[in-house]
């Protein structure tokens, strides 16, 4: 990947550094509308830097719990309209914040990590961490499956989900993480100060720069006329 | 062709490295470090374990970017008290190495970055909540020492969380019932009250998982 070239994925540390640069500016304008104007200047402004997926799953819960916890606040404070708009942009801001990060792969961040010289323990860690949900998700599925099997009774019972439910989960766990490092040692990984080569390096190219100046300057811009 | 020799002299360092580093039968490492010193080595068994432990954790306390929003003093410390300090628990008591639960709240602080950046706090809560376990048991041997630094670790970001919300709510927000909402109404009784829950919350998770762990102990399921 050359630098003047137009990639469809952000740099993993652009998209983290606008992630929290979203959601400090969305909490910072909250109270105002221009902040509202903001959130959706950013989600288009991101369905054309390759989030077009992230926005899309984001868009129904942030309508959703945006919108609850608006009616919420509109009520609680006494048919206060500004208290509405205010907890709107602040879920909004997190909802939005969140979709940078979801548009970079685990794989990419931990690469991008490893370039930037990072201990390999917590690069590990994170590509793991970052990558295990579906799989647990999997798990989860399986021993309620068991659980159904074999007649086990209801999860909202506290007995039955702690020992039919919790402890074949975190059973199951152990050996799933015992196998991983075995495989994770084998393909080569270690923790020493060893040397180690990032086939597929991370480039910052020209479209990064410019969805990281355009948000700076959608928010500065918004800023000034507040 | 030089990168393809450099890439293959390297691999070889490091697999002399790794024959360096074998431990002997006495149970010392070749190089005379012993074994059982207080700061242990880490494995990649323990990081895989303690990144596993962290999704799960992270899992389940996927409900932070909603609570963070409800104006309640202590209800994140309240809501995610249980998962905070049981997954925490489990993972300490199985890698029981100083530093397990800092790897912890540095794999899940990536995540909450995303969620809610000061939440990225519980790195410095870990380090204070190990720090105090460690003191008093001197390791992770005494299964109680796991309990005390899961009980801490979230609590702790209760008086960050204060000064955060006090940063940014008390200068943005006009709705000054959210923010004093937010901060406790300046009411010390409450204050108090909240921390107490949320410090008996996690006590009870760190207490579940304690128990989870020497169940599996107890069945072979954490041999190291």
């Amino acid at each position: 990947m050359r630098f003047f070239s137009f990639k469809q994925n952000l740099y993993p540390i652009i998209a983290l550094l606008s992630s929290i640069g979203i959601l400090v500016y969305g909490l910072l304008m909250a109270k105002t509308y221009l902040c509202s104007v903001f959130l959706l200047f950013a989600l288009v402004f991101l369905c054309f830097f390759g989030c077009f997926k992230a926005v899309f799953h984001v868009l129904p819960p942030m309508i959703l719990f945006g919108g609850m916890f608006a009616l919420i606040a509109y009520f609680a404070y006494g048919r206060d309209g500004s208290a509405a708009l205010s907890m709107a942009n602040r879920m909004g801001s997190v909802f939005v914040a969140v979709v940078p990060g979801m548009s970079v792969e685990a794989v990419r961040m931990t690469r991008n990590l490893s370039q930037l010289r990072m201990p390999r323990g917590l690069t590990l860690g994170m590509l793991i961490a970052m990558s295990f949900p579906p799989v647990l998700s999997g798990e989860i599925r399986r021993v309620r499956e068991a659980m159904k099997t074999r007649g086990a009774g209801s999860v909202l019972n506290p007995k039955i989900f702690y020992r039919a439910f919790l402890i074949p989960l975190v059973s199951r766990l152990v050996d799933i993480s015992d196998t991983l490092s075995l495989s994770v040692e084998t393909r080569g990984f270690t923790l020493s100060k060893a040397k180690y080569t990032v086939y597929k390096r991370e480039v910052i190219c020209v479209s990064d720069l410019i969805y990281i100046f355009g948000l700076v300057a959608m928010m500065v811009v918004l800023a000034v006329v507040l | 062709m030089e990168t393809e020799e450099k890439e293959i002299d390297e691999l070889l360092e490091n697999a002399q490295e790794a024959g360096d580093n074998i431990p002997s039968e006495s149970g010392k490492v070749e190089d005379g470090v012993e074994k059982h010193k207080f700061f242990q080595k880490y494995k990649i068994k323990d990081i895989v374990f303690l990144a596993i432990i962290t999704a799960c954790t992270l899992v389940t306390g996927a409900i932070m970017p909603l609570l963070v929003n409800v104006p309640l003093f202590g209800i994140i410390q309240l809501g995610l008290g249980i998962q905070f300090s049981l997954f925490p628990v489990i993972g300490m008591m199985k890698v029981k190495k100083p530093g397990a639960l800092l790897f912890q709240s540095i794999f899940i602080s990536i995540f909450l970055v995303f969620m809610f950046p000061p939440m990225a706090m519980l790195i410095l809560c870990a380090v204070i909540a190990e720090a105090v376990a460690l003191l008093i048991f001197r390791g992770y041997k005494n299964d109680w020492a796991c309990v005390l630094a899961g009980t801490l670790y979230m609590p702790l970001t209760i008086p960050f969380l204060f000064l955060y919300y006090r940063a940014f709510y008390t200068v943005t927000g006009s709705e000054k019932a959210a923010v004093s909402m937010f901060l406790g109404s300046g009411n010390v009784g409450l204050i108090i009250g909240i921390s107490i829950a949320a410090v008996a919350v996690s006590f009870i998770g760190s207490i579940i998982g304690m128990v989870i762990a020497r169940e599996l102990r107890k069945a072979g399921k954490f041999k190291q």
